[in-house]
């Protein structure tokens, strides 16, 4: 045997495979209290005892059938790609129906130890699992394990280590006699004709299931044995005998009124719900907006004596010319400008860290039921929405829990008209500059208009969209649970990473691309940006942006730099004209007039918000539709209809807005 | 009568799920099978009810709970 085990965790969503991988491997993966977050296969690698331990986390699954995307993946792996160990990973305060999940893993033949997680909730019930029972009843090794206070680990690698040699018996649920004779006659035929198969016996049970991809891979007729799909009946006698298990181990079955049901009696309740959900998302962005932009006056001080710094230095060492103003005016005001944003985007991701992390989002799902109904999604399909107030690229993932392939592509399609943490850097800047004291309401508005615009487009969808298909919400809902700091930390870390790593790179290189195009034109170097190459290009454009209120080449250059990241849009600015400390007030005042002297006012500010509010998403989110949509039709449609919304819309409002002020 | 048709606070048993075939094995990987007690936690007008079964908290939408047959009440 190899020194290398590959242990893969399998079990329900929500029980904490991610967070007991994390407490292993280091790795930091994200984790939150919904079911579903984790969409891929990951691997990482344990030390112990000087053995290397192969881990490999999973989508949670509830089953081992073929029905969902993510059954068919665990699936698949656990049986094509040779897995020494399978720890089951079990949400004790749900035991019942995560030992179904169980039996079926158990019934595969392979290797299983259970990992009993979260332990704490079923003490704060009262109630309590006899440790020694469950084992018995299960012939397999249960070690208690807390995922999130890394407690019981070195014992359960230790278990698994040792558990790869003893095989458990497969036989864990007998059915009754008529299943179990034609068990064994299935039995007998596999082994006649597929001589090398392993676990015999799970295969005859999935032949009597009806089971679509075996019967695929192991084409034999069975007729005078099988009849009918025995599916029900396996499925109700394994229930049949988790009660049995659960009647011996569980003691005291929790009586009294849950914390959980309490807190959702006012959080789901048929009135309040809708109104709760919306005062926390403005609550939200409220403290976005307030502290983010308090916190961020820090940074931009920091900024302005970093700017002045290096311009001193440059010229102590008489840099060139041409070296400094692309260090000046293209890195630091493009990159810089971007960076004293930081402090917004740390509060809007701490505050949806707490919001995944509580247990809420399953709510939400039921809250929005009936106005998601009216769209013809369900309201499952609001959870990638409201992720796609952070970020387009893991909301389109989180799209992946939906169960039918019609209302994935159509959530997909519609996510990224919701307000992404890049659009925010845009509306900062040109709320502050133009509305004053109503700036946060001009931002507010923002948000609110990308998801009507998103809700809209999702009902026109449903009203030519082909036949009726199911729709119906299917969700649990978990325990609320009191956000884990090192969760959350290693969330928010996570994205605040992305962000810096997002300035350091596609910014970095987005400012200087944009820097050069306009210092360089046909004659070499120019003295005039307009003359360059990046005004000729933005010339093409103002022709057809006009009518938006959008009719200086100017925007159409940040418009078209804003495809690579949408922050992009407020450097490239920084960079056309040339405001090193975009956002200070004083850079803001210089801004401004430069802006107003090309006859900029408020109204086109407004019309610049919106279409970068609606306008194609970028480079990354399209990448990612494109892998999730697995469609080059349908990802040409999300990158060019969101182009003539944008424009249709930014121009509806700006000429009606243009008309109201006239009559003024 | 469905489980739409319940009321919010009480126990029922399942008589019988009328649901096409992937969405019936979903409910039962869940441990909603034939037999099984559900109570009903909450309830909205449109339809969409939250219901404890073995333990865990379900949502369902209101085609899926009003495929799902219960047993009347003695």
């Amino acid at each position: 045997m190899s020194d290398e085990l590959r242990i893969g965790f399998v079990g329900n969503p929500n029980c904490g495979k991610t967070t007991l991988f994390n407490a292993y491997t280091g790795a930091k993966l994200k984790v939150a209290n919904w079911p579903g977050v984790t969409v891929e296969r990951k691997e990482g690698a344990a030390r112990y005892h000087n053995h290397i331990y192969k881990l490999i986390d999973t989508p949670g699954i509830y089953s081992l059938t073929s029905y969902s995307i993510e059954e068919k993946v665990t699936r698949k792996f656990i049986l094509e790609e040779g897995v020494d160990v399978i720890i089951n990973i079990v949400d004790a305060s749900s035991l019942e129906r995560n030992l179904y999940l169980t039996l079926q893993l158990i019934e595969l033949g392979k290797p299983v130890i259970m990992a009993l997680n979260m332990m704490d909730i079923v003490e704060e019930r009262g109630m309590e699992i006899d440790l020694h029972r469950l084992p018995e009843m299960l012939g397999i090794p249960v070690i208690p394990v807390s995922a999130r206070k890394k407690s019981g680990l070195d014992i359960l690698m230790h278990a698994a280590s040792h558990h790869v040699k003893e095989h458990h018996k497969e036989y864990v649920v007998v059915y009754n006699d008529e299943i179990e004779e034609k068990i064994n006659t299935i039995s007998l035929r596999i082994k006649e004709k597929f001589k090398d198969m392993e676990n015999v016996r799970w295969h005859a049970i999935k032949f009597l299931e009806y089971d679509e991809e075996v019967m695929k891979k192991y084409p034999m007729d069975l007729s005078d044995i099988i009849d009918r799909s025995y599916e029900t009946d396996i499925i109700n006698q394994k229930y049949d005998f988790i009660e049995e298990i659960i009647d011996e181990v569980l003691v005291n079955k929790a009586t009294k009124e849950e914390k959980t049901d309490k807190i959702d009696k006012i959080l789901t309740n048929r009135f309040l719900g809708i109104p709760i959900f919306l005062g926390i998302m403005a609550f939200v962005f409220y403290l976005t907006f307030t502290v983010g932009d308090f916190l961020k006056g820090g940074f931009d001080i920091a900024l302005g004596l970093i700017s002045d710094t290096v311009s001193n230095g440059l010229s102590m060492i008489n840099a060139s010319q041409f070296v400094t103003s692309l260090i000046i005016d293209g890195i630091i005001a493009g990159v810089g400008g971007i960076l004293s944003f930081l402090p917004n985007i740390f509060i809007l991701f701490l505050a949806l860290a707490i919001l995944e992390d509580s247990g809420y989002m399953s709510r939400v799902a039921y809250v929005m039921d009936g106005i998601m109904g009216k769209i013809g999604l369900s309201g499952k399909a609001f959870i990638p929405m409201l992720l796609g107030f952070g970020c387009s690229v893991p909301a389109i993932m989180a799209s992946r829990t939906l169960e039918n392939e019609r209302d994935r592509r159509k959530t997909i399609l519609i996510t990224p008209f919701m307000s992404c943490s890049a659009k925010l850097p845009i509306y900062v800047l040109f709320s502050q500059m133009f509305f004053g004291a109503h700036a946060m309401m001009a931002a507010y508005s923002m948000y609110l208009i990308g998801l009507i615009m998103a809700i809209m487009v999702a009902f026109i969808m449903s009203k030519i969209g082909e036949k009726k298909e199911n729709i119906s919400l299917l969700i649990e809902l978990p325990e609320y649970k009191a956000p884990n700091a090192r969760s959350i930390g290693i969330y928010v870390w996570e994205k605040v990473k992305d962000y810096l790593i997002k300035a350091g790179t596609t910014i970095f290189i987005a400012s200087i691309a944009v820097w050069f195009i306009l210092n360089i034109g046909m004659t070499g170097l120019v003295d005039n940006m307009g003359d360059s190459f990046g005004a000729m290009i933005g010339k093409l454009l103002v022709p057809i942006l006009k009518p938006a209120g959008l009719g200086l080449w100017q925007i159409g250059v940040a418009l078209i730099s804003g495809f690579a990241a949408k922050e992009v849009v407020v450097s490239s600015i920084s960079v056309l004209y040339g405001i090193n400390n975009v956002t200070s007030i004083s850079g803001m005042n210089s801004l401004l007039e430069l802006l107003a002297n090309d006859g900029f006012t408020a109204l086109n500010a407004y019309a610049l918000m919106i279409f970068s509010l609606l306008y194609t998403p970028c480079l990354a989110a399209v990448a990612t539709m494109k892998k999730e949509l697995k469609s080059a039709k349908w990802t040409a449609f999300g990158i060019v209809f969101p182009l003539v919304v944008a424009w249709l819309i930014t121009t509806l409002i700006y000429q009606i807005g243009g008309f109201i002020l006239w009559q003024k | 009568m469905t489980l739409l048709k319940g009321t919010v606070g009480n126990t029922y048993t399942v008589k019988e799920i009328d649901l096409e075939q992937i969405t019936k094995r979903r409910l039962e990987a869940l441990g909603l099978t034939d037999g099984t007690k559900v109570t009903i936690l909450n309830k909205k007008e449109n339809g969409s009810i939250i219901f404890k079964v073995r333990g865990t908290r379900l949502a369902i939408g209101r085609q899926i709970a009003d495929s799902i047959a219960l047993k009347e009440e003695l």
